[in-house]
């Protein structure tokens, strides 16, 4: 028995199990008072979640090899997808992300980052030959292999998602081993970017900061250096530029996350009412079943990307740190999991998936407390949606994998 | 980087999300719980206006002379309002549908979740349509609020004033926030300045909503409602019958009659002619009637009571006498020698006759011109101005009705600023010392400045407020108005008083009015006017030994004074005084009925 615990990472297990539950309890009472038939939503997040919970457990027993031996199989099946969905997906509010079958909806996209995680693992793990992220060719071939589903998803299009895949590449090959001076050169013209939205001061206070860190420790490439500093330069006076060049809608959102109140009716009314939500569930919540907002369907997308609005409001502070707390366990524990794995492909992918859920967190809950703007990702394991639930799950099966196989190269 | 490091790279971001998270969370659920919760309470609770009736009007004799009666009107709650129902809607309302959703467009913010007024004075069987039907038409409503209703023979238009819905300047220029899109609002007269208390204050009930905007019952068992507190009834000191009986007299002229009680400064009756009928103001207002109300070219709307800014002529002349008093100028016996004209310059101003060597009391019963152009001129602009402002001219008399104007009073600073410093002779204000010229001044000041002749002084801010009730809280107020002693020995308001018992028991210009049983006293005055006949003035008080009332009548081009204004005043304070009817004037032809006895 103590020899099955050693293997069975049970706390990943009932973590998940805790997070889906309260997912379902938060579906039920998000939508138990619409009455165009969406109140039976829980009960199919029920069913995925059971038929999830056994993928689990089927995945935490399958030698490792073969996980990774399927990976190009599973990535190039949701490539396929990807591309089928821009033909025969079903159109909703312009987007063309989904197919329909029977009254499920299937979202190849989430599929795609479980896919797209696996086969990069699968790609610096190869057995033949000793795959270096910091050979420019290999560097090439495995950003192509993100960039390959973000082209196809930004056809649909469906930013947020894209907004994910882009996400995971810099913490996956930082853990694939490439140096802090690349990921410098890559992280910081981003940074300084963001910093001059803010206005001219920052960027120029970012940018400083860029030639101080620049000059203290990668002072032996100075070339280079005077060379990244001038990408961040451009970087940072190209915002302006770019920011002309959004649609106004996007601008909108952009300057409804400093300010809601400027598009109030727009994009800026989810972000009030849902701020509204959270903080009038105060310390102990409104009570399960008792939110106003959320029973009287102020919160538009309630039971799908909002939420965590009715977890903030019904459950209040409490219940909603309860939720933070079982989310950062598997975040650690997905972290510790990488770093301990023997096998890479098991490591890369336990670091892919604790990067995806990481940032789903921050945007998804960030944006209904009115911090990030509003980007339609699903809060994991809690937000509706069959296809969103499913691949979080088997994410986490192949995280009780690593931890299973830990001590195992191969 | 070894992997440990990396690991440590990877916990310190995801503790730092942690934590931005959780600070955000305490800075919204335990910092502004209190703002976010009270916003989540106003979005699940649709309030409920409860307008409460406005407050009744009474004469002095307790006869209610503006009443109430319930009017419909049907509302549309924006968030529930289905728009597909809009034709249906527009049709039995018979709006266009376009007006609704012009109407429906204005309704922004958190005013989607309250009823937003679609059409006043709603037919019954529309309000019964409504009410069979409310399953289907939801967030269509009604809500039952009184109008203004003048139980009268009378109009006093411009004293009542009327209500109407507030404009949208007006609801960006209140003070505070009371007043909501839809709301009544006193416009004019008495309904404007006692706006607040004749509203009363609104209340509000609490209702509970569900997803569609379904009512789900009382907020709290309705321990959270407030309750209107209805409006407060006005108790008035204007005397029915005298108010119809004057409005009579004026009936085929324009002009206008005060009378007053001098003792106290409470107006008897007001009249402006032309006037309108109030009832065009209670409920929808018709735009084509409303047009032609403000085109007329008689401006029925415009309050000659309180407005006009005519020379007084020879009513001014009182004035003249005490100022010239007050001053040293004369006395109550000097004499000026009054030939039957006088010349100033190279300018002659005419006289009606020549009196010779007369005082301010033969001056006035006479109504000498010459007496006034010398006094005038001894006067200087500097005394001229300054007792007439003593005399309460050239400002508002502070009536308690709304739109007053303050005439003009010439003063040296009113010509230089004119005619510029230096430009001007003393030539050009002789003609003001018999109430013609550039003075201007208003009715209501004329019947003020003469009661307080009657009253040796006693000057009363004219008023129509005598009692504030409030039925809800059985309040009841006595609104203060002010009165001042004007500082001139009792002497010359004798001398002055005294002219003017002779003006009509003495050989003056109104002994035509002469009466066997009270003893009236005036003087009639005719003011030039340029642009047609002259104005007819009349002032007078009665009885002359116990003033109980005074009295102003100006007639625009209706001739001398003697000939229209003071038979009018005469037959007014007559019927006053003897508390039935006593016709000595018939408004049809303009004829006394009955002279002297």
């Amino acid at each position: 028995m103590k020899e099955f615990f050693k293997r069975f990472d049970i706390l990943l297990l009932l973590t998940t199990v805790a997070i889906v539950t309260i997912g379902i309890f938060a579906i039920y009472s998000a939508t138990f008072t619409t009455e165009d038939g969406g109140s039976d939503l829980y009960s199919k997040q029920l069913i995925f979640a059971i038929v999830g919970f056994v993928l689990m457990i089927v995945i935490n027993y399958i030698p490792p090899k073969y996980l990774s031996n399927t990976s190009y199989i599973i990535y190039a099946l949701a490539i396929i997808l990807l591309i089928a969905v821009l033909f025969f997906g079903k159109k909703i509010s312009g987007q063309r992300s989904w197919f329909a079958i029977g009254t499920f909806g299937i979202q190849p996209s989430e599929f795609a980052k479980l896919a797209t995680i696996m086969a990069l693992g699968r790609f610096f793990a190869a057995e033949d030959k000793e795959r270096d992220i910091r050979n420019p060719k290999t560097f090439l071939i495995a950003a192509a292999i993100v960039l390959l589903p973000v082209v196809l998803i930004m056809r649909q299009p469906d930013m947020g998602t894209v907004l994910v895949f882009i996400a995971m590449i810099i913490p996956i090959f930082f853990w694939a081993g490439l140096s802090t001076f690349v990921i410098f050169a890559i992280v910081s013209p981003v940074i300084v970017a963001l910093c001059s939205f803010f206005g001219v001061y920052y960027m120029i206070g970012a940018l400083a900061l860029v030639a101080v860190v620049l000059y203290v420790w990668f002072r032996q490439r100075w070339i280079l250096g005077l060379v990244i500093l001038t990408v961040n330069l451009i970087a940072g006076l190209s915002v302006d530029y770019v920011y002309d060049k959004l649609q106004p809608y996007q601008q909108r959102r952009i300057m409804a996350v400093f300010d809601p109140t400027t598009d109030p009716l727009g994009s800026g009314y989810n972000v009030i009412q849902s701020k509204v939500a959270i903080g009038s569930g105060g310390f102990t919540g409104k009570g399960y079943l008792e939110g106003t907002q959320t029973q009287l369907k102020f919160i538009p997308e309630q039971w799908t990307d909002f939420i965590f609005c009715m977890v903030g409001e019904e459950f209040g502070f409490i219940g909603a740190c309860v939720l933070l707390i079982l989310y950062f366990i598997i975040i650690f524990q997905l972290i510790n999991s990488a770093y301990f794995a023997k096998n890479k492909f098991l490591s890369i992918c336990c670091i892919g998936f604790a990067t995806v859920f990481l940032f789903h967190l921050f945007v998804n809950i960030g944006m209904t407390m009115g911090i990030m703007p509003v980007i339609g990702i699903p809060l994991p394991l809690v937000s509706y949606g069959v296809s969103s639930l499913l691949s979080f799950m088997l994410m986490l099966g192949i995280g009780m994998n690593a931890y299973r196989n830990r001590k195992l190269y191969m | 980087m070894n992997e440990a490091g990396r690991k440590y790279i990877f916990y310190g971001i995801t503790l730092v999300i942690g934590l931005v998270l959780v600070f955000r969370l305490v800075q919204l659920q335990l910092f502004n719980q209190s703002v976010y919760g009270k916003e989540s309470m106003s979005n699940s609770t649709k309030t409920i206006t409860v307008v409460p009736p406005r407050g009744l009007m009474f004469d002095r004799n307790g006869k209610v002379v503006v009443d109430n009666r319930p009017s419909y009107s049907v509302m549309i709650t924006k968030s529930q309002f289905d728009t597909n129902q809009i034709s249906e809607v527009a049709g039995f309302l018979q709006m266009e549908a376009q007006e609704i959703r012009d109407i429906l467009k204005e309704v922004k913010g958190t005013n989607r979740f309250n009823p937003t007024r679609i059409k006043r004075d709603v037919e019954f069987p529309v309000i019964s349509y409504i009410s069979e039907n409310e399953n289907r038409l939801i967030g269509v409503d009604y809500q039952v609020e009184a109008e203004r209703f003048y139980p009268n023979d009378f109009s006093a238009s411009h004293v009542f004033g009327y209500t109407k819905e507030i404009s949208e300047k007006q609801l960006k220029n209140q003070v505070g926030d009371y007043y909501k899109q839809g709301d009544i609002i006193g416009i004019k007269g008495i309904e404007k300045v006692y706006e607040t208390y004749l509203r009363g204050e609104k209340g509000y009930n609490f209702i509970a909503v569900d997803v569609k905007g379904k009512e789900m019952g009382s907020v709290n068992d309705g321990r959270d409602d407030i309750a209107p507190v209805s409006g407060s009834d006005l108790h008035l000191s204007l005397d029915s019958k005298l108010q119809a009986y004057a409005e009579e007299l004026m009936k085929n002229y324009k002009g206008a009659i005060i009378a007053m009680d001098p003792r106290n400064g409470e107006i008897l009756c007001m009249v402006s002619k032309p006037d309108f009928d109030l009832g065009i103001f209670s409920g929808p207002t018709d735009k084509k009637v409303l047009s032609d109300l403000t085109t007329d070219p008689g401006k029925p709307l415009f309050n000659r009571a309180t407005m006009t800014n005519y020379p007084p002529g020879s009513t001014w002349k009182m004035m003249m006498g005490l100022a010239g008093m007050g001053s040293g100028e004369i006395t109550p016996t000097s004499t000026i020698v009054c030939g039957g004209s006088f010349t100033y310059g190279n300018k002659t101003f005419g006289d009606h006759g020549s009196y010779g060597a007369i005082n301010i009391v033969k001056a006035l019963e006479k109504s000498s011109n010459v007496f006034f152009y010398k006094l005038v001129l001894q006067l200087g602009l500097d005394n001229y101005h300054k007792y007439g402002t003593i005399l309460g001219f050239g400002q508002k008399t502070g009536i308690d009705i709304s739109d007053e104007l303050p005439g003009r009073l010439p003063s040296e600073d009113y010509y230089n600023k004119v005619y510029g410093a230096g430009k001007w002779t003393k030539g050009y204000i002789v003609s003001l010392g018999i109430g013609q010229g550039e003075l201007g001044v208003t009715p209501i000041q004329m019947v003020a400045h003469t009661s307080s002749i009657a009253m040796n002084g006693l000057y009363w801010q004219p008023h129509f407020v005598r009692k504030i009730v409030n039925s809800t809280t059985g309040e009841d107020e006595t609104p203060q108005f002010n009165s001042r002693q004007i500082d001139l020995p009792l002497e010359y308001f004798e001398a002055v008083k005294k002219g003017m018992y002779l003006v009509v028991n003495g050989t003056g210009t109104a002994t035509n009015i002469k009466n066997k049983d009270y003893l009236l006293a005036g003087k009639t005055g005719t003011a030039q006017n340029p642009h047609g006949n002259n104005h007819s003035w009349f002032v007078g008080f009665a009885p002359f030994d116990d003033p109980q009332i005074a009295i102003v009548v100006m007639g625009e081009g209706a001739g001398w004074g003697a000939s229209f204004g003071a038979p009018v005043g005469g037959a007014l304070m007559v019927r006053y005084l003897s508390g039935h009817s006593m016709d000595v004037f018939d408004p049809d032809s303009g004829n006394l009925m009955q002279v002297r006895d």
